[in-house]
C-alpha cells in the first residue's frame, strides 16, 4: 500500500523544523519532537499495525487516523514507540460515537478528554498513578494525553479559536492522562467495572473540566467523609444544575480506606451520592440565589413551583457517578472532575490495549 | 539531505478544506430557514431575526427547523430537509 502521508517540503539542514511546525500551526504551543520518518517508522513497527491501516475517522472534521498518523502525532508528542498501543486505543475511545468529540471539540464549555489507563500496562510503561497523578513529571502520562489532544487538534480540526471555541478551556487541554491506582483501591477497578478482566489493559476517555480539589482531614467514617464530597459535588458546573450525567469522583487512597473499611461497596457510594444531591424544586427557581435554576419547560408542568417540596436530583442516575481511586498515599484529598454531560452528550467509554507483549 | 532532516505531515493532507456556499446578494425571494439548536433562549434570537426579515426584506419564506439538541451535529435527515426546501439557513448558535 502507497503511504498517505506527504513528506513536509521540509526545513532544509539549517533551518529549525520545531519553529517551522510551530509555524504551522500544529503544535499546542509547546515545542514538539520534529517527526522525522525514522521516529515515525519507529512507533508505527511498535503498534504492531500495519502504517496504512484506519483507526477511526476524527470529529469534527472527520480526518483519517492510520496508523502512520496517530504515529506521526505520538512522536510529536514525546512519546516512546512503545506507548503506540495506548495512543491508538484512546483514539478508538474518543472517535466512538457516545463520546461525541465533535461536541466536546467544539463546546464553548471547559471540557477536554481525560484519559484513564487500567490494567498491567501501567507497570510496564511507568503510567503514574499516584502521587500528583494530575500533575506533572511522568513522560508516559504527559505524552500519551499530549498525543491524543494534537490528534483531535491535527486531525479532528478542534484548533482552538476556530472550531474548538471554549470560552476558557483549562491547562488540560495541554495533556490530561492518569493511571488508576489500583493496588490502592479496594473496589473493583474502572476497567473491571465496565466488564474486562483484571489482566486486560484498557484506556477510557471521559469529557472532563478540570479537576475540582475536595479537602477532608477530619472525617473518620464513610458517612462523614462521604456526605462532605457529595456536599461539595452539589455545585458542580453550579449550585441548582440538574440532570448531569457522568462525572468522575477520584478518591485517594487515605480516603477509599476510610470509605471501604466501613464496609461500603462502590454502588453504595454512589446511591449515596445520587440521593444526597437533591434538592426541592422550590431551591431551584430561577431568579432565587441567583438567575440559574430549572428550565422553563421542567418549570411549566409544575403548579407551584415557590412551594413544591418534590425533590429533583443533580445526576440523572447514581450509575453516572463513577467512582475511581488515584493519587498519592499520604493526604485526605480527592477531587471531582464534572462532565460535559448535557442529556445527549458525552460518556465515558472504554476500549481494550492491543499491545504486542 | 540526510533522512532525518525531513518530517512528516501530522494533518490528514488528503482532506478537503471545507467552502462556505457563496452569499446571495439579496435575500429577496428567498426561501430562508431560521434553525433553533435547542439552546436556552435561542428562540427569543431567532424570532427577532424573523421579524427584522419580514420588516426589511421580502423572502418567499421563513421556514422554523430546530435540531433535536445542540450537543451533536444535526440528523442528516433535518439537514437533507433543509439543503431541499431552503436558499439560505440562519442557525442560532450557542448562549
Amino acid at each position: 500500500m502507497p503511504r498517505t502521508t506527504k513528506r513536509s517540503s521540509g526545513p532544509d539542514s539549517q533551518a529549525d523544523a520545531i519553529e517551522e511546525l510551530y509555524t504551522r500551526g500544529v503544535t499546542d504551543g509547546l515545542p514538539v519532537v520534529p517527526p522525522t520518518l525514522t521516529r515515525v517508522e519507529r512507533a508505527i513497527e511498535a503498534s504492531g499495525r500495519p502504517g496504512d491501516d484506519l483507526i477511526a475517522l476524527v470529529p469534527p472534521n472527520y480526518g483519517r487516523a492510520t496508523v502512520e498518523k496517530i504515529a506521526v502525532n505520538a512522536v510529536m508528542a514525546g512519546c516512546r514507540p512503545e506507548y503506540l498501543p495506548v495512543v491508538l486505543a484512546g483514539v478508538q475511545a474518543m472517535c466512538e460515537e457516545a463520546f461525541d468529540l465533535h461536541g466536546v471539540s467544539a463546546t464553548t464549555n471547559f471540557s477536554s478528554p481525560l484519559f484513564i489507563i487500567n490494567g498491567p500496562i501501567r507497570k510496564r510503561l511507568d503510567v503514574n498513578c499516584g502521587v500528583g497523578v494530575f500533575g506533572p513529571g511522568w513522560r508516559a502520562n504527559a505524552t500519551i494525553g499530549r498525543a491524543l489532544r494534537l490528534i483531535a487538534v491535527n486531525l479532528g480540526g478542534a484548533r482552538p479559536g476556530v472550531i474548538s471555541m471554549s470560552t476558557m478551556g483549562h491547562p488540560g487541554r495541554y495533556t490530561y492522562c492518569i493511571g488508576e491506582y489500583e493496588e490502592e483501591n479496594p473496589w473493583e477497578p474502572l476497567h473491571v467495572e465496565h466488564g474486562y478482566t483484571p489482566s486486560d489493559s484498557t484506556v477510557a476517555a471521559f469529557a472532563g473540566d478540570a479537576p475540582q480539589g475536595i479537602y477532608d482531614h477530619r472525617s473518620r467514617t464513610a458517612k462523614e467523609l462521604l456526605t462532605t464530597i457529595a456536599r461539595s459535588l452539589q455545585v458542580v458546573w453550579h449550585h441548582k444544575a440538574t440532570a448531569l450525567g457522568d462525572t468522575l469522583v477520584v478518591l485517594s487512597p487515605e480516603h477509599a480506606r476510610t470509605i471501604a473499611g466501613d464496609g461500603w461497596s462502590k454502588k453504595d457510594i454512589q446511591r449515596f451520592f445520587w440521593e444526597l444531591c437533591q434538592k426541592p424544586v422550590k431551591d431551584l427557581l430561577p431568579g432565587k440565589d441567583g438567575g440559574e435554576g430549572l428550565p422553563e419547560h421542567v418549570l411549566a408542568k409544575i403548579p407551584s413551583p415557590e412551594t413544591d417540596e418534590t425533590l429533583i436530583p443533580k445526576f440523572r442516575a447514581a450509575g453516572h457517578l463513577k467512582v475511581l481511586v488515584a493519587g498519592g498515599t499520604a493526604g485526605r484529598f480527592s477531587a471531582v472532575i464534572p462532565g460535559w454531560t448535557f442529556p445527549n452528550g458525552s460518556n465515558l467509554v472504554i476500549k481494550k490495549i492491543h499491545s504486542r507483549d | 539531505m540526510p533522512k532525518d532532516d525531513r518530517y512528516l505531515d501530522p494533518t490528514d493532507s488528503v482532506a478537503v478544506p471545507r467552502k462556505t456556499a457563496p452569499r446571495p446578494p439579496t435575500l429577496d425571494g428567498k426561501v430562508v430557514t431560521l434553525l433553533d439548536i435547542s439552546k436556552a433562549k435561542g428562540d427569543h434570537l431567532l424570532d427577532r431575526i424573523e421579524e427584522l426579515l419580514r420588516e426589511r426584506v421580502k423572502p418567499k419564506a421563513i421556514l422554523r427547523r430546530k435540531k433535536p439538541t445542540f450537543a451533536r451535529p444535526a440528523p442528516d435527515d433535518l439537514r437533507q430537509q433543509i439543503l431541499k426546501e431552503s436558499h439560505v439557513v440562519i442557525e442560532g448558535l450557542a448562549d
